[in-house]
């Protein structure tokens, strides 16, 4: 399996540039330190990342196909065979031939990216065959893998801020941190993204808007009473969950990069007023690096590397939200723009 | 049973970790699974991991009260079980740092290490949040 898998990903990369006349489309895209050519077939992706700002270097730095066997010279997508599949050891194998790779098994959806030629590669069944959460954050494995090597990382948090300065907001599924990007949008703070933001850690720590999709279920929608900026929000997602824009809630047009000066862990409380407290580094930690490592395929060491060293950099805060969304914002503001680091030494 | 006066170390070159202001947390990546310490958890990882035999750490004053026997050797099987520690024999003992025993003697909570293994392994699934709806991902394919 192990020479199979690295010679099917370099004959995959192959065969997608030899067919580049049958792919339809092609943009570039302009993102932080990055220029990126991507092509691929009319459709939903197509559209998705229709978002990004158009390219402007002489040549890009990333060359992306997208591709599927309704393209002239693109073969259906191999299946994974009998032998035991781990995701770790699929990254592993990968990586000791200085591949990058993932496999989606119920969709035979295939990336590979190669690090030396800065070309990736996206194999799917059919034009359409993609997981849902694909259009939400096109290009997400392609952008890790580009930017891990730049010592960058895409990372799982929300981010919310002001004059140029802002927080990280960390912490897993229903802790409250899209709903407090969302609310602090609305009530005029900034945001260079929730789930997916890059974040570079030297010479400052510093977050990048690579995405601009938000998302909250309906119960938060009401809660939050987004109808107020967003009428319409259309159809639910596939995960039920209203699916909009920075630039839908946001009053000011949106920023692409704040000067990170804190890391916050919301929860969910149950007082009227929201609270702000020193946290552990190491609680901090096991907010961010989980899902932030594991929810993107390999350099996982360097991952966990990389979030160790900016916990260490930023100070860290319990941020105990109050039911009020006004009142959330406001107290983040207030936060924003004081002095995080001073609160620091009021250790946990 | 007796408590070990052989030293131990990290079992596997794929289990790392950071330390921050004295607390410890390893990742297992090999299980994609994290360790959180307590601060008197934290030093006595460290102390293992640098060799010091766990019959050394009997009788330190940590969080008010001595270690006993019985709270090291919980604690060392809890890390045995997790797969983090392994018995390393040949190895030379080392004796207990100063600063180790020190933070030991300063730290506030008993023993203890927590897995968060929610996450595990799911390297590929759903990014953005909703794991528990991919119902039969990650699979081991039979």
């Amino acid at each position: 399996m192990p020479q199979t898998l690295v010679r099917y990903a370099r004959d995959t990369l192959a065969r997608a540039a030899a067919a580049d006349a049958s792919i339809p489309c092609r943009r570039r895209a302009r993102l932080p330190a990055l220029d990126v050519e991507i092509r691929c077939d009319h459709g939903p992706l197509a559209e998705a990342m229709a978002g990004f700002a158009a390219g402007v270097a002489a040549a890009p730095d990333m060359q992306v196909r997208i591709v599927h066997p309704g393209l002239a010279g693109i073969a259906p997508p191999a299946e994974w065979g009998d032998a035991d599949f781990g995701s770790n050891a699929f990254a592993d194998l990968l990586a000791a031939e200085g591949l990058r790779g993932s496999y989606f098994h119920e969709l035979r959806f295939w990336q590979f990216y190669d690090p030396a030629s800065r070309q990736g590669v996206q194999l799917m069944a059919a034009r359409d065959a993609f997981p849902p959460w694909e259009t939400g954050a096109p290009l997400r494995a392609f952008l890790h893998w580009y930017y891990a090597a730049l010592g960058m990382r895409l990372t799982h948090a929300g981010t919310l801020g002001h004059g140029g300065r802002g927080v990280l907001l960390a912490g897993a599924g229903g802790a409250g941190k899209s709903g407090t990007v969302a609310a602090g949008l609305v009530e005029g703070l900034d945001s260079v993204g929730d789930d997916y933001v890059l974040v570079q850690l030297r010479p400052q720590p510093r977050a990048h808007r690579l995405f601009d999709t938000l998302k909250q279920d309906p119960a938060g929608f009401a809660r939050l009473r987004l109808a107020r900026v967003l009428p319409q929000p259309g159809p639910l997602n596939w995960q039920g969950k209203h699916e909009f824009r920075i630039g839908d809630l946001a009053r000011r047009a949106p920023v692409d990069h704040l000067a990170l000066t804190a890391l916050l862990l919301p929860r969910i409380g149950g007082g009227a007023r929201t609270t702000i407290s020193p946290a552990p580094a190491s609680e901090a930690m096991l907010a961010l690096a989980p899902s932030a490592i594991n929810q993107m395929p390999g350099d996982r060491l360097a991952g966990f590397r990389f979030f160790g060293a900016l916990t260490r950099s930023l100070p860290c805060f319990r941020l105990t939200l109050g039911h009020d969304a006004a009142e959330i914002a406001a107290a983040i503001a207030a936060f924003i723009e004081g002095d995080p680091a001073s609160m620091q030494g009021r250790r946990a | 049973m007796s408590i070990s006066s052989l030293p131990y170390a990290i079992a596997r070159t794929d289990i790392v970790f950071e330390s921050f202001d004295g607390d410890a947390v390893v990742l297992d990546l090999g299980q994609g699974r994290y360790y959180g310490f307590s601060d008197s958890g934290s030093q006595v990882w460290q102390a293992l991991i640098l060799q010091v035999p766990p019959a050394a750490l009997v009788g330190q004053a940590c969080a008010g009260q001595a270690l006993s026997a019985s709270d090291v050797e919980g604690f060392v099987g809890r890390l045995l079980g997790f797969g983090l520690l392994a018995a390393s024999p040949e190895a030379s003992p080392v004796p207990l740092p100063a600063a180790i025993a020190e933070a030991l003697q300063a730290a506030r909570e008993p023993l203890s290490v927590e897995m968060h293994d929610e996450l595990a392994d799911l390297l590929l699934v759903d990014p953005i949040h909703d794991v528990e709806e991919q119902a039969g991902w990650p699979i081991r394919k039979q």
